[in-house]
């Protein structure tokens, strides 16, 4: 469906504003169900902990890290409390 | 070199980030003149340790993302027997088709009217076109589902 059509049946003059509420709406649903999904990969860094989220993901479905000894990336857990150490200021 | 990494990597969230750890059970050690030696100021123990080896793309994300929201195409259209072909439009304008399918572009239509109702003050009429937004997100969802139910039949049971 273009934009237009979308326009047309919703009776919307603005397109920019149309453009914007579609935007929404998709933030919307991808935030619920899944309509578009991706994976991203980074590098781990020896000593490092903090990994942002890609930028445009909307929805975290899993994490995986890459066994190296069989090359597969497999499904990490989410740590149900945080753990006592704050900050390690000699991680190496 | 990681192995078993489902069972010895953690992380948790912490606002825009994650922070990964690692599950030891040992104790970091070193090797001096052939022998393996416990190195003194490091970890002992069971503990979660910041990560201890840099992997090359170890970090694998998995979600939903905003991504191709705009396409040149109609993205429910075959072309001929083929796919369509979708090249993403980054400024969209009047005439790009909303990347998803019809249902949902249904829906989206739904919405574009609950916030122009919105706009007007009308919450009612909004709140009615939020719900048939949903509805029409749950249709969409469950055409790629089938769910199948039983359940036994009393005797004598007038259905």
């Amino acid at each position: 469906m273009t934009v237009l059509e979308i326009m047309e049946r919703s009776g919307m003059t603005n397109t920019t504003l149309a453009v914007a509420f579609i935007k929404d709406a998709i933030h919307l649903m991808q935030s619920q169900v899944d309509v578009h999904t991706a994976t991203w990969k980074t590098n781990i860094t020896d000593g490092t902990r903090e990994y942002p989220f890609p930028a445009n993901m909307i929805r975290l479905n899993n994490i995986s890290i890459k066994d190296t000894n069989d090359s597969k990336y497999k499904r990490i857990r989410r740590l149900a409390h945080k753990p006592v150490v704050a900050e390690d200021t000699d991680p190496e | 070199m990681s192995f078993n990494t489902h069972k010895t990597w953690f992380y948790n969230t912490v606002g825009r980030n994650i922070h990964l750890w690692q599950y030891v059970e040992n104790n970091a050690t070193d090797t001096l003149a052939g022998i393996r030696i416990q190195m003194p100021d490091e970890y002992y123990g069971r503990q979660l340790i910041y990560p201890d080896e840099s992997i090359t793309s170890g970090l694998r994300f998995e979600g939903t993302a905003f991504a191709e929201a705009f396409v040149d195409n109609d993205p429910n259209e075959l072309n001929g027997n083929d796919e369509p072909t979708l090249a993403n439009q980054t400024s969209p304008d009047e005439a790009d088709h909303v990347n998803l399918t019809r249902m949902l572009s249904l829906a989206v239509v739904d919405y574009v009217k609950a916030m122009m109702s919105d706009g007007q003050g009308d919450i009612q009429k909004k709140e009615y076109y939020m719900r048939e937004f949903w509805k029409k997100v749950g249709d969409d969802q469950s055409n790629k589902r089938k769910m199948f139910m039983t359940f036994p039949v009393t005797p004598f049971a007038v259905k």
